[in-house]
């Protein structure tokens, strides 16, 4: 029930390493922001320096308009699941949930009360005499879930909290944190190198790379508009496939040429260049595996390709191909439509054709790797 | 199963009871041994037909004077001594060592690894080397003959926060996630340490008592020298041993069986209860309790 502004925020460790760079965000209240990345961009130090269990090197963070920089997690008043659960030992499940409140000396029948109503919420109720060695993982995550819940903390901090759970747990877990976001309406920043988590959970995603924010949007938006080839490659599954091409203009229109296929643009993305006084330039093309059509026979607008490896996933297939200059290009295709000489075709080295209108094109810049038309 | 591997298995298991017994003959050799000066000091210090050294070992006559004798001395003072200081200090001493480990296991702060690296080349040099200075020292401060047990107390105490090598070590095994989601959770440092580190360190926390209590009950150089010379200024080593000398000997040999056995009470009582968690303290490092 807060939110959470950071501005410029800054971590350099003892060994010099800057984990973070002037790091700008503002959350709102009852938002429930996901960070994403990969290993080692600096994710988890950010949300410490949220909790306060690392030192902020530079910058500002505040909570509900009150700069906490150098307060204790103590007296911050956020909840934090672990990756690794951190549940203490020697305490019982009950007791594991109900430590924050004792030490704030709750009475003990509110303890009681907010215990076991947290407890059934989570589906933890036979559990609760037990101590934590004896429960299973995902009963694990769920006591560090119910941990952090009875608090009622104004920020809601998970990181990774799904990682060390199997592929069925996890997405059984990550439909129960959607509900249970729903119930407890507060603040969430939650931490995940997994696109699928971020997109599924997320109000809004922050994209970073080595401390660096990339991009903060929408899951929709950062999957429409990324605004460069990192943020491109890194949302979405299976990855964007990208091709060079040459971008020609010719007056006040565009048009993408590659393997001999030439693309016109559309109005918008025509306008949107024009006013960047973009002219012809090499670009990086980046197209979404189910935004292209395969055909079987050659267009004018089609891109030749041979097969090379073929995926089935039941309602769909992955095609791997590769075009004329060797680029690899991953496309998804709906069983559903196919006749059974087109089955047939579908198999390594068989020539097919792609295409794709102007408006699921990505265009960057090879140098800067910014996006064109996008951000 | 074939014949053969059958008849290997006869083998290897012939072979497991052969060494084990040989094993448990050793170790029974080995704790007769080591328990003979025991039971002969007990069985001494009931001897009553002769207060001196004999040749022998069982008693001819058995009775409790020597007990009764032993409380007409000043023997009770140095019990209590030695009691006081032992007990002071181990309380001390254990409240040290454990905030000590903690610190060092769990702050990081500037001059940690030199402070480290400086308190473990300290504790190489013989506490003797001190003692004539510390003698100064005590003296200055009025604290030695009668007044030797504050005097040894603070000696004791002093250098406690060097022995942290064992419970900061063990320490080191707990993870610091879960101090970390103890802080989250509201815990201060000193709440941390109380409920979550040292419950979870029972062994250590055990094993640092007994020694911080053994040293003290044990010692006699220092004692010795703070005493110097003083009757109600001395430990039970201290009283004990000066009857051992020529001129009382014969008079105090069964006195001092007897004293031996009331001195070694306490410690084999608080070892007999406490022996399972002494064992995982003392290896603690590998085994995670
Ligand atoms: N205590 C530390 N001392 C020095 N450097 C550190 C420390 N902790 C992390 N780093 C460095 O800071 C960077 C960011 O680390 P961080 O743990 O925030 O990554 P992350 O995004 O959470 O990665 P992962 O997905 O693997 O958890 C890394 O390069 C890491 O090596
Ligand atoms: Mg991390």
């Amino acid at each position: 029930m807060a939110s959470v502004k950071l501005t410029d925020v800054k971590k350099v460790y003892d060994n010099k390493v800057t984990a973070v760079h002037d790091f700008n965000l503002e959350i709102q209240d009852k938002e429930f922001i996901v960070f994403v990345g990969p290993s080692g961009c600096g994710k988890s130090t950010t949300l410490r320096m949220i909790a306060g269990l690392e030192d902020i090197s530079g910058g500002t963070l505040e909570i509900d308009g009150q700069v906490v920089n150098d307060l204790q997690p103590k007296d911050r008043d956020i909840a934090m699941v672990f990756q690794n659960y951190a549940l203490y030992p020697h305490m019982t499940v009950y007791d594991n949930i109900a430590f924050s409140l004792r030490l704030k000396k709750v009475p003990e029948d509110e303890v009681y009360e907010r215990v076991t109503n947290a407890a059934q919420i989570l589906g933890i109720t036979e559990y609760l005499t037990r101590k934590p060695r004896a429960l299973s993982g995902g009963q694990r995550q769920r006591v560090a879930i119910g941990r952090a819940m009875v608090r009622n903390a104004k920020v809601f901090l998970m990181d990774e909290p799904l990682s060390n759970l199997d592929a069925k747990l996890r997405n059984q877990m990550r439909a129960e944190i959607i509900q249970l976001r729903q119930k407890l309406e507060t603040t969430f920043i939650y931490v995940t190198h997994d696109q699928t988590e971020a997109m599924t959970l997320g109000d809004r995603i922050v994209i970073m790379r080595d401390g660096i924010i990339e991009q903060v949007g929408t899951p929709q938006e950062v999957f429409d508009t990324p605004v460069n080839l990192f943020v491109a490659g890194f949302i979405g599954s299976p990855q964007m496939n990208f091709l060079k091409a040459s971008l020609i203009r010719t007056g006040d229109s565009f048009s993408v040429s590659l393997l001999g296929v030439n693309l016109a643009l559309n109005p918008d993305q025509n306008e949107v260049l024009t006013r960047k006084g973009i002219g012809s330039q090499e670009v990086i093309l980046g197209i979404r595996p189910e935004h292209t059509a395969v055909l079987f026979e050659p267009d004018q607008n089609a891109i030749e390709c041979t097969i090379d490896v073929y995926e089935m996933m039941g309602s769909e297939l992955h095609l791997h191909l590769t075009d004329q200059n060797s680029d690899r290009i991953i496309v998804r295709l709906p069983t559903i439509d196919l006749t059974r000489e087109q089955r047939q075709h579908l198999s390594f080295g068989n020539r097919l054709f792609i295409s794709f209108p102007a408006k699921v094109m990505h265009l960057f810049d090879p140098e800067t790797e910014k996006s064109l038309i996008d951000g | 199963m074939s014949e053969a591997t059958a008849k290997r298995h006869m083998g290897l298991r012939a072979s497991r009871a052969v060494s084990n017994t040989f094993i448990h003959v050793l170790l029974i050799v080995i704790s007769i041994i080591w328990l003979i000066p025991f039971v002969c000091i007990v069985l001494q210090s009931f001897r009553v037909e002769n207060t001196g050294p004999v040749g022998y070992i069982i008693p001819h006559q058995w009775g409790t004077d020597n007990y009764t004798r032993l409380f007409q001395t000043d023997f009770p003072r140095w019990y209590t001594n030695t009691f006081i200081a032992a007990l002071v200090t181990a309380v001390l001493q254990t409240v040290i060592v454990l905030c000590m480990s903690y610190t060092l296991s769990r702050f990081r702060f500037k001059m940690r690894q030199p402070l480290m690296r400086f308190m473990l080349i300290l504790g190489m040099f013989p506490g003797m080397l001190t003692m004539i200075i510390l003698y100064r020292v005590l003296k200055d401060l009025g604290l030695t003959q009668a007044n030797a047990v504050p005097g040894l107390i603070l000696v004791y105490v002093a250098s406690s926060g060097m022995g942290y090598y064992v419970s900061k070590g063990f320490f080191d095994t707990i993870p610091m996630s879960l101090d970390e989601a103890a802080r989250v959770d509201g815990a201060t440092r000193a709440k941390i340490l109380y409920k979550i580190i040292l419950p979870l360190s029972k062994p250590i926390v055990i094993y640092t008592v007994l020694t911080a209590f053994m040293g003290p009950w044990g010692d006699y150089v220092f004692a010795r020298y703070i005493a110097f010379g003083t009757s109600a200024g001395k430990n039970v080593a201290v009283g004990l041993y000066d009857w051992l000398n020529k001129d009382q000997i014969s008079n105090s040999y069964t006195m001092f069986c007897a004293g031996g056995v009331l001195v070694a009470l306490p410690v084999t009582i608080l070892f007999l209860f406490l022996q399972k968690y002494y064992v995982e303290g003392v290896t603690g490092g590998a085994v995670k309790g």
